[in-house]
């Protein structure tokens, strides 16, 4: 970068900085500042979630994943979660952290931690068309619903029963509303919903109910893309 | 007025000439002595009236969510600079740059950067920096030589304005300005990632403006400029930028090794905070470094160790004052910006005004567009459209440019007159038009399909069920993850700093103590009272009858859903509340305390009920060894229980405890408690038995009362396993049992119990070392 003569020093300061500018196009995958985690585990093989999560993606989360885990045996327990400030103050904490805890165990390891988070991916436009004989992908409108519908369904019975609307309704609600308001608007809930008169919301009753509200969007975190 | 200030100062001149003695007689008590107090008195008048006009505003509630207070202040000035200007014809006093960057700017900086954010702000700190540095290079460039090219069409009659005095009023109106910015982003409620964009870059780009300034004004008045002139401006920035942080730096950890010691004279901590942040700056203004970028690295480093040092008085005394200062300083500047405007310092021309300001929106937009493009490869969370749209919108040019410009000097630019009504209109414009606009324009790209059709009761408990899943999921992923650098940071903090910078072992305040027992009390409280249901068990529901659900009337609908608006809990928010006029969000608070008192509540009863039914079921080989105990069968409990807490105190309640007065603002307190908490249970092993008798023998005194909420911060018992959880408690109990009681206990079986995880047990035995 040789300047010669002073007769257009401007330009030439602007022709250096747009010299800098292509260089820094070069240094792609370059960790900046903060924004991109350090890799860990380069070789971090989830092919399993290849298709569904990108790879920057994964190697972020990792390292969540590694930061939450206190006790380093590459498990995380419920302890670890409740460790989690904003969620403590989540009133449907528990059941999100249960969500991530398959049946009857008490430790989630990194895979279990990524299928739970790949259900909010959000639904990309050129993911539709993709792959229509394959398995649907967990981060489908159905599996979305499903998902929610795990949280509300404790005893797994397909059904959300009274009482388990009633329960997170209380989860959610001040303590300004009383029982027999709250009892009522559940019932409220399940009626709005209860096509088959079992006065319990199925799985496809919560569906229908739920097919104009844009689930695909609500259940969709941006930085899983 | 100026006028009669000048006749009484040469009234008051004669007479102070004349021996400066009054004349011998009775004291004339009517006569006014004006000159004598002059300067406090207007700067009082200033204030007052400015603060009577903020109160003024905000009668009408629904006013300042429309328009943001910057333009009514304006509105203000505009309308006192008139009337100054009408009542003595000629210019109203002008603000003096030295006032503005002297006292009215620093306050403002100082609250700012005080509550910052930090980790976000590191988080982001390349996009802020890319922003700020090339941001505003391009802008300054670009509207420099766009306006030169202007310039040179000799139809508009500014062609003696050369190519070096447009690149230096282009670097003056490109500096964004953060009181503006922070002024109209009070009322947007913008994700917290944006807002520190914003809010960062416009911090940061002082570096770069004072730099660009001083360049090209000393350009101008050199004759020739050589190369190397250029490369020592560049060097220049750098210099100016990291010379300031430093600065604030050192002056930071000084302020915080300072207030280590004050713990014998309370009552001027606040003292230091804000002496050493003006320090900062003025040091830096000194040797021409970045003053802003010194005071803001100073708050940001003190913010962390002088909380902990200082009492809670002294910290919220802090916080207020800083909001008075910053808020009284803004109002001032918005003020004395509409009076200055009034007055016979403008040229207009029509051509330079209207360009200017087009130049101004294009290069912006386009800059941001430009680089957001560049900066999405590297960033993990890329940048949407509508997140560009904000940071180009919110580019708004304040005080800062409207001071620089008044330094300009005459001699050099002949047109001085011409630049401040240019920066004028482009001050008014984004303040006004950019401020008041682009609240609807945020709300019309975020609406995306509206179905407003008949609501259903159910549809708002599905939406915040939806929400609320979401923002957990997303608290879960977190913003952050490992960071090589921070963690080395973190771990040099602990080390040397903290050390160094906070003092241990301060005696409980009696503030902490009370603060402590009413926390616990209300807690027991809540709890006793039954306001939060229990978990309902499938007896209580055994009086619903099914099929007794009928159609509800439109106003018991109404009613319904008017009772769920109000009561359904809030979704965390996410923004800041960089608020003017208050300081927590209390709404938020309380909703907070109830969930976490709910939770822990609704644990505990989990916890309760797994040892009634576990206690009742004589299978289960564990119990045996405690139903085998020859005294009590509470004692177990109370020894499950303690060790729980002193094995867990570490882990669980210290985070949960500190969740919650992380939000209520409390957080050194809380960890204060914790600490004083663990030590004092992990301290008596040998005194272990001594406090096991204690407790067998019945006394529940306080200590039992005191450490039983301590306990509710429960690992979680899954909803489904009970059992599993158990083992664990055996494990702790068994052990202890044995290494201390050894003879009259009957040895307990060989019990098959499912092992917790491998990296369980190892987890729980380095905590059961000092037991």
């Amino acid at each position: 970068m040789m300047f010669c003569g002073t007769e257009d020093p401007f330009g030439q300061l602007g022709t250096a900085v747009l010299a800098v500018l292509p260089l820094s196009f070069l240094c792609t995958g370059r960790a900046w500042g903060a924004e991109k985690p350090l890799a860990r585990h380069a070789n971090l093989s989830l092919s399993f979630f290849s298709s569904s999560v990108s790879h920057s993606q994964i190697t972020r989360l990792y390292s969540r994943f590694t930061s939450l885990d206190k006790g380093e045996n590459g498990t995380l327990s419920r302890e670890d979660f409740q460790r989690i400030p904003e969620l403590a103050i989540n009133p449907l904490g528990d059941r999100i952290i249960n969500a991530f805890f398959p049946e009857g165990e008490d430790q989630v390891n990194f895979r279990g931690f990524m299928r739970t988070l790949a259900h909010f991916r959000p639904i990309e436009d050129n993911e539709k068309s993709k792959d229509q004989n394959g398995p649907e992908p967990l981060n489908s409108r159905s599996n979305k619903l499903h998902f929610a519908f795990r949280l509300y369904d404790l005893d797994k019975d397909d059904k959300i029963s009274r009482d388990e609307l009633l329960q997170v309704l209380r989860m959610m609600v001040g303590v300004n509303i009383s029982d027999e308001q709250l009892g009522s608007i559940a019932d409220r809930t399940i009626q709005e919903a209860d096509q088959d008169g079992d006065s319990a919301i199925s799985f496809a009753e919560f569906v229908k109910v739920l097919e104009k509200v844009d689930v695909e969007q609500k259940m969709s975190i941006r930085f899983l893309h | 007025g100026l006028g009669t200030v000048r006749g009484a100062e040469e009234g008051s001149e004669a007479r102070s000439a004349a021996g400066s003695r009054r004349r011998p007689g009775p004291a004339r008590h009517g006569a006014l002595d004006y000159p004598h107090v002059q300067i406090p008195f207007e700067i009082t008048l200033w204030i007052l009236l400015a603060s009577l006009a903020k109160i003024g505003f905000h009668l009408y509630h629904k006013l300042p969510s429309i328009v943001p207070e910057s333009c009514l202040l304006i509105l203000v000035g505009l309308l006192l600079g008139g009337i100054i200007f009408g009542a003595e014809e000629k210019s109203p006093p002008v603000m003096n740059s030295d006032v503005f960057f002297l006292y009215l700017l620093p306050p403002i900086v100082l609250d700012a950067g005080y509550f910052m954010p930090t980790r976000l702000f590191f988080e982001n700190f390349g996009t802020i920096f890319w922003y700020a540095v090339v941001g505003t290079l391009w802008n300054a460039i670009g509207i420099g030589i766009s306006l030169y090219g202007i310039c040179q069409i000799s139809a508009f009659g500014l062609t003696d304005i050369t190519l070096l005095q447009n690149l230096l009023f282009g670097s003056l109106i490109s500096a964004v300005d953060p009181v503006a910015v922070l002024a109209v982003f009070e009322n947007i409620h913008v994700n917290e990632q944006l807002y520190i964009l914003v809010f960062g870059e416009s911090l940061l780009n002082d570096a770069i403006t004072v730099v660009l300034y001083n360049l090209f004004k000393s350009f101008c008045q050199m004759r020739t400029i050589k190369v190397i002139d250029i490369f020592a401006g560049i060097a220049n920035f750098f210099i100016v930028g990291i010379g300031g942080v430093l600065i604030g730096i050192l002056l930071g950890f000084v302020a915080a090794f300072t207030t280590r010691f004050t713990h014998k004279i309370r009552v001027i901590e606040p003292l230091f905070v804000f002496l050493y942040s003006y320090l900062s700056y003025i040091t830096a203004e000194m040797f021409h470094l970045s003053g802003i970028m010194a005071i803001t690295s100073c708050a940001m480093t003190m913010n962390k160790y002088v909380e902990e040092n200082v009492s809670q008085k002294s910290y919220t005394t802090i916080k207020y004052f800083m909001k008075m200062l910053s808020s009284v300083s803004e109002t001032l500047i918005f003020i004395f910006m509409g009076v200055s405007t009034v007055g016979k310092n403008h040229e207009w021309n029509w051509a330079f005004v209207s360009f200017t300001l087009l130049f101004c929106l294009i290069w912006r937009a386009l800059g941001v567009f430009v680089l957001t493009q560049i900066i999405n490869v590297f960033r993990t969370i890329p940048l949407t459209f509508k997140d560009q749209f904000i940071i180009a919108y919110g580019g708004l040019r304040g005080a800062i440019c409207f001071s620089l410009v008044f330094l300009l000097p005459p001699a050099v630019f002949p047109r001085k007159k011409l630049f401040i009504t240019a920066v004028i209109v482009v001050i008014f414009f984004t303040v006004f038009i950019q401020g008041i606009t682009i609240r609807p324009l945020v709300e019309f790209l975020d609406v995306k399909r509206s179905n407003k059709k008949q609501p259903a009761v159910s549809e708002e408990i599905y939406n915040r069920f939806f929400d609320h899943v979401k923002t957990g999921i997303e608290d879960v992923c977190g913003h952050w993850g490992h960071n090589f650098w921070r963690d080395k940071f973190k771990k040099f903090d602990n080390k040397y700093l903290r050390r160094l910078l906070i003092r241990e072992n301060q005696p409980k305040s009696s503030i902490v103590s009370l603060y402590k027992k009413l926390e616990i009390k209300h807690a027991i409280e809540m709890a006793e009272s039954g306001m939060i249901s229990k978990v309902p068990s499938s007896v209580s529901l055994s009086d619903y009858h099914e099929g007794k659900i009928k159609p509800l009337s439109p106003t018991e609908m109404e009613n319904m859903r008017e009772i769920l608006t109000k009561n359904l809990y809030q979704i965390r928010h996410r923004t800041m509340s960089y608020n003017r006029h208050s300081l927590a969000a209390d709404a938020s608070e309380k909703q907070a305390k109830e969930i976490l008192i709910r939770r822990r509540h609704s644990l505990r009863e989990s916890l309760r009920k797994t040892n009634s039914l576990s206690r009742e079921r004589p299978a289960a080989a564990n119990t045996k060894r405690f139903l085998s105990l020859p005294k009590n069968t509470k004692l177990p409990e109370k020894l499950r229980v303690r060790n729980k807490t002193s094995s867990r105190v570490g882990d669980s309640s210290d985070s949960d405890l500190d969740a919650a007065t992380t939000v209520l603002n409390l957080r050194p307190r809380a960890g204060k408690i914790l600490r004083e908490q663990r030590l004092r249970q992990q301290r008596p092993l040998p005194e272990f038995r001594v406090e096991w008798k204690n407790e067998v023998d019945g006394s529940q005194d306080g200590r039992g009362e005191q450490q039983d909420p301590s306990t509710l911060p429960q690992p979680s018992i899954g909803f489904r396993q009970p059992l599993l959880t158990r083992p664990r408690f055996g494990t702790l109990s068994r052990e202890d049992l044995t290494a201390d009681h050894g003879s009259a206990r009957p040895m307990p079986p060989p019990r098959l119990v499912r092992q917790a995880s491998q990296g369980d047990r190892q987890r729980n035995k380095p905590e059961n070392q000092p037991y």
